[in-house]
């Protein structure tokens, strides 16, 4: 293909990076012709539509769509070079893999040594490598399963932004339920029922029909009337009863 | 059903019977001196009494209610147990109740106050080893509680030796200089220079344990002026600091902490332009430092906390409940995070 003019798209959400790159490829390579250039890597796929690059430049850590799943998207159909700063695990990953990449800033010999493989490349077909970038994606940025992070509660005419983590316990009261951290209590309007679909269930237990605990908060649990058990907190002074449905989750504690 | 109010005896252990049994037997013992009725005579009474007040007395410590106090319930039950161990012994010793409160009225009233006169003395000392019992075990939490917080603060300083300079941040900006130097050299050493500034202060081995806001102000200007050289025309900021506030002591860290998150989770994600305002305020011995972002504001799933928790410990570990941070959302869209300290001038350092 050589002598041939090849095409490229680089991504990089920072300006004067772009620039950069694209500055050095033009010199080792002014057979290449950048195409287009893109902030982040949404819409990666109708960009490839439109321009029908043989290469993409892609930054691995871009606000929005990030190089990895940008590569997901485009792998078979482009050749990938992933551009990136610092990623100890991905480079380990890249090295064992044989994916290109180069690291930022740029060395000059590198980014050539770079070059000359991806000219060897552009012969044979880009390989199907999404199996490989999810797992990099999921290595890179866990994907946990979502939970509430923040309780958004109104004090005054301000939202004010709780972190979960700061929260002693729900609990329902008639109409709203009672944020009560351990400076100051807040109501919300979110029912526990709800709360408990999206707090992360290791950290926040139900302990009562109208209580959500943070376990992380127990001082101590003591046996009480009817079955029962009472919960006292650390840095409140409130006891929590822990109704007879939910004792089972102390036993042997 | 009975399980149900079983609860109400709950406490009455083997040693309780034991004990009580003890009693009753040194006082007959004791009684009989004084007294023309056998030593087993006087030990049916006595077991009567003391059983009775002892069932009445568990009963009396276990029932729920917030009308009496615990302590006057139990003397109560003291008194009642008195009275109807009586009727129970003279029952027991097989005489006629109408009897007992009438010629035998006298002999009934001695057993009731030799009863509630032990029981009274025997609860006493009951309820004072109880208190003292529970005494000790608030010291005890008192103290678990200070080892806490010192396992905080040092936590804390742990935390703030531990705070890295991102390598991310660091070769991302380097790579900007490097092509700067070739397209714009004054640029170049502009943000260069800002490099430095920040270096010093964020560099764990750089790091000074007082500083003042000026300081902390600094450092986030030079990381602000680097991320507007990144960022292209994203990225805008204003600092509406008054000068004399410049002095106040102010925690390290706290502030570029703030900052940064202002960056990477507000302004940076969203793909427009955004801006940071950083702010000082001091009233009634408050100092109050806020940075405002028109990013595009916390997503209630979405984590950079922890880096809040981080700060809120080490406020804590610093000036107890004195100080705060809050986290509030910002109409149209944005966040204004603030740290509230109570003022005080920073210690002259060079």
């Amino acid at each position: 293909m050589s002598g041939e003019r090849v095409s490229a798209v680089i991504a990089d959400d920072e300006p004067l990076l772009r620039a950069q790159l694209r500055t050095r490829l033009a010199r080792l390579w002014p057979e290449l012709a950048i195409v287009h250039e893109m902030e982040n890597g949404r819409d990666i796929l109708q960009v490839q539509d439109e321009h029908q690059a043989d290469l993409f430049f892609l930054d691995i850590h871009m606000p929005g769509v990030n190089g990895l799943d940008a590569a997901k998207a485009i792998c078979g159909r482009a050749h990938v070079v992933f551009v990136t700063a610092f990623d100890q695990y991905a480079v380990e990953a890249f090295e064992r893999g044989a994916i290109d990449y180069v690291l930022k800033p740029f060395n000059e010999e590198r980014l050539a040594l770079t070059v000359t493989r991806l000219k060897e490349r552009l012969g044979s077909r880009p390989p199907e490598l999404a199996e490989l970038f999810e797992s990099l994606a999921s290595r890179l940025a866990p994907r946990t399963p979502e939970h509430l992070r923040w309780i958004k509660a109104s004090v005054g005419s301000n939202v004010r932004l709780i972190p979960v983590e700061e929260v002693l316990f729900f609990q329902s009261d008639e109409k709203y339920t009672r944020v009560v951290t351990a400076e100051a209590e807040s109501l919300i309007r979110k029912p526990i029922r709800e709360l408990l679909d999206e707090l992360d269930p290791a950290k926040f237990w139900q302990i009562h029909r109208a209580t959500i605990v943070n376990v992380d908060y127990i001082a101590s649990v003591k046996r009480g009337l009817k079955d029962q058990a009472e919960i006292t907190l650390r840095e409140h002074s409130e006891t929590l009863i822990v109704s007879r449905a939910f004792t089972h989750l102390f036993k042997q504690m | 059903m009975l399980k149900t109010y079983a609860y109400l005896l709950e406490g009455l252990t083997i040693r309780r019977v034991i004990g009580v049994t003890a009693i009753c037997a040194v006082c007959s013992a004791l009684l009989v001196w004084f007294f023309l009725n056998t030593y087993r005579d006087l030990l049916v009474s006595a077991l009567s009494v003391g059983y009775t007040s002892m069932v009445l007395f568990t009963i009396a410590g276990n029932i729920r209610q917030s009308r009496i106090s615990r302590e006057a319930m139990q003397m109560l039950a003291i008194v009642a147990g008195s009275f109807l161990g009586t009727i129970i012994a003279g029952i027991v010793k097989g005489r006629d109740v109408r009897t007992m409160f009438t010629e035998k009225l006298s002999g009934v009233t001695i057993t009731m106050s030799l009863g509630i006169g032990v029981g009274c003395v025997v609860v006493a000392a009951y309820i004072l080893r109880e208190k003292h019992a529970r005494d000790q075990a608030r010291l005890a939490r008192a103290e678990a509680e200070r080892h806490q917080l010192e396992k905080n603060i040092l936590e804390s300083r742990l935390q703030l030796m531990q705070a890295q300079v991102e390598p991310h941040f660091l070769f991302n900006t380097l790579a900007n200089v490097q092509h700067l130097v070739e397209t714009d050299p004054a640029e170049a050493a502009r943000v260069l220079d800002s490099l430095i500034h920040y270096l010093r202060a964020a560099l764990p081995q750089m790091r000074e344990s007082t500083t003042n806001l000026g300081r902390e102000l600094d450092m986030a200007r030079a990381f602000l002026e680097i991320n507007r050289v990144r960022m292209g025309s994203r990225l805008d900021f204003t600092i509406d600091v008054p000068e004399p506030l410049k002095v106040r002591a102010f925690p390290p860290m706290m502030l570029i902490s703030l900052v940064e998150n202002a960056v990477k989770h507000g302004v940076d994600p969203c793909c427009e332009s955004g801006s940071i305002t950083i702010r000082a305020i001091e009233n009634e011995g408050t100092l109050r430092v806020s940075v405002e972002d028109t990013g595009e504001g916390i997503k209630a799933k979405k984590g950079g906390g922890v880096g809040l928790s981080n700060i809120r410990e080490r406020l804590r570990a610093l000036y107890g409940s004195a100080a705060k941070l809050v986290i509030e959302e910002k109409a149209p869209h944005g966040v204004v995070a603030s740290i509230e300290v109570p003022t005080a001038v920073a210690p002259a350092a060079a």
